[in-house]
């Protein structure tokens, strides 16, 4: 990690974070366990439109899908994204990416996020569950102050010819490799 | 939950539209009983963050929610100063207050949290149990897919490797050897090897080659290679043998796949001796469509025809080899042992 080119301050900020997480590392059984408790209630609520289950064996790794909302230009339209959590979860946020390539202001070409609830924003309280329909209704009402994909961002304003240029990406990101 | 209790008369609450409008709800004094499901309960009960049953409760003295002691001052340290459920500022510790009385709440309900505890353990062991085959599911999938991806490659690989591989010695063996061959004078399909499963008594330790098909994938045929009745064929050569090869081999290809392997196994043994000198090269085959009788096969026929032809059921075909003329007058046709150049021999790539 660079260490020069940052704020003092704000480094400093960080490490004092860290050392106090330090103090009382949460023991991975307690993650796992809130965890379990999730995929639990997540497999009972059947949410309509979010799915997360974990990748294989490994509890800190699940993959969710969700299906753009009824209504919005990505309707029809389903992604997979991963989530990562760190051994500090719940108290800081999984890593949230998009597997499945998708034309958003918000998500840039590596399927990063651009969403305050999971950086800055974040509450213990949210679960996978939240999440995913926090991202889900995300899709439909982007933050276009703050975009990462500033092209889809000024498309935006023309649902017509946004909705077009995304059903043709998805097609050649999604469709035609799903049937090759 | 409001609070029941009177607020100290040195402060003033800020109540909401809600509270100011609500009646207060009778105490139950006589021996009415009240039904709550356990969902409700349990979301009542339950601290949000570690979605486990409240251990020693603690409440946000402004806006009333509770969490686990343990979690609500890890959430405080790691995150921002704020309610994790309504984000209203909490300024440190001293913004939360032990719920004793809620404690015992829980504590009446479930007199045994060990129990309770026990039970979760339960839930989540069997939840386990239906997360676990599907993740076995998935992985066998994956698998199969690798294995599919792979086998994909290989072939791929095949195709673009010469077939005409590097000479190599060859009489080294190797527990696992293939062999790719290529008769450029021959004018049947250049590429055609012969996966050899080993022979039993075998004395060379050469028990394997594996030859496959160059191209196009075509169905693969097993075959059970036994010396001929009627022919003493001495030594080494007079073991059963498992092949397995692609059914677009012919007859021809089998004798000289056999003249090669004899060949080799018998300098393998003595490693004096050179090809030249081992022995017939003409190998004559035979197959039993019936018990006792000996069918002479004709060179050019492919194994997938003498499948149909002689045999039909479903089982490895059974053949004979013989290094005497043919019994009856009908030499096999197209015999293919022309003079073997010495280099031929080098064909045999080892891995």
């Amino acid at each position: 990690m660079s260490t020069q080119n940052i704020d003092p301050a704000a480094s400093g900020a960080r490490n004092k974070d860290m050392s106090d997480k330090g103090n009382k590392p949460k023991d991975t059984h307690s993650v796992s366990k809130r965890l379990q408790q999730e995929l639990m209630s997540l497999m009972m609520s059947g949410e309509t439109g979010v799915s997360a289950f974990p990748d294989g064996d490994n509890l800190f790794k699940w993959v969710g899908t969700l299906q753009g909302a009824e209504g919005t230009v990505y309707e029809g339209l389903k992604y997979k994204l991963t989530l990562d959590f760190p051994s500090s979860y719940p108290y800081t946020a999984p890593v949230v990416k998009f597997d499945t390539p998708i034309f958003h202001p918000n998500v840039d070409t590596n399927g990063n996020i651009c969403l305050d609830i999971l950086k800055e924003e974040w509450s213990a309280l949210y679960t996978v569950k939240t999440i995913l329909i926090s991202i889900r209704s995300l899709l439909g009402e982007p933050n276009n102050n703050s975009p990462l994909n500033t092209h889809a961002a000024e498309l935006w304003e023309n649902q017509v010819a946004y909705k077009k240029l995304l059903l043709e990406k998805y097609k050649k990101d999604v469709t035609d490799k799903e049937s090759s | 939950m409001a609070t029941e209790a009177a607020p100290p008369s040195n402060k003033t609450w800020e109540l909401s539209l809600y509270e100011l409008q609500r009646t207060p709800q009778e105490a139950i004094t006589d021996n009415t009983e009240i039904a709550v499901s356990p969902r409700s309960l349990h979301s009542e009960l339950m601290c949000p963050i570690c979605l486990d049953m409240l251990k020693n409760t603690m409440t946000t003295k402004e806006c009333l929610h509770r969490f686990c002691q343990e979690c609500i001052i890890t959430a405080l340290r790691s995150g921002n100063k704020e309610c994790p459920t309504c984000r209203k500022k909490l300024v440190s510790k001293r913004s939360l207050r032990h719920d004793p009385n809620f404690d015992a709440l829980i504590s009446k309900i479930y007199p045994s949290r060990d129990e309770y505890e026990a039970h979760q353990e339960r839930v989540l062991a069997k939840l386990n149990k239906h997360h676990n085959p599907a993740a076995l599911t998935t992985s066998i999938e994956e698998g199969l897919r690798l294995q599919a991806m792979n086998r994909a490659q290989r072939v791929r690989k095949q195709v673009n490797e010469d077939p005409r591989v590097e000479g190599s010695t060859s009489g080294e063996i190797q527990p696992r050897k293939r062999v790719a061959r290529e008769h450029s004078h021959d004018s049947n399909p250049d590429n055609v090897s012969v996966e050899d499963e080993g022979g039993a008594g075998s004395t060379t330790g050469s028990e394997t080659g594996t030859v496959e098909l160059v191209a196009p994938p075509v169905s693969e045929i097993e075959l059970v290679f036994k010396p001929h009745p009627m022919d003493e064929i001495e030594d080494i050569a007079a073991y059963t043998r498992y092949i397995k090869t692609t059914a677009n081999a012919s007859v021809d290809h089998l004798a000289k796949y056999l003249y090669m392997r004899l060949a080799l196994e018998r300098q393998a043994r003595e490693p004096g001796t050179s090809t030249e000198d081992s022995g017939d090269k003409n190998y004559t085959i035979y197959i039993s469509p019936t018990p006792g009788s000996h069918v002479l096969l004709s060179g050019a026929l492919t194994l997938e025809q003498v499948n149909e032809k002689y045999w039909k059921v479903n089982k490895p075909l059974e053949m004979f080899y013989s290094s005497k003329k043919p019994l009856q007058n009908t030499p096999s046709t197209g015999s293919p042992n022309e003079k073997r150049p010495k280099e031929k021999e080098k064909d045999m790539e080892e891995v």
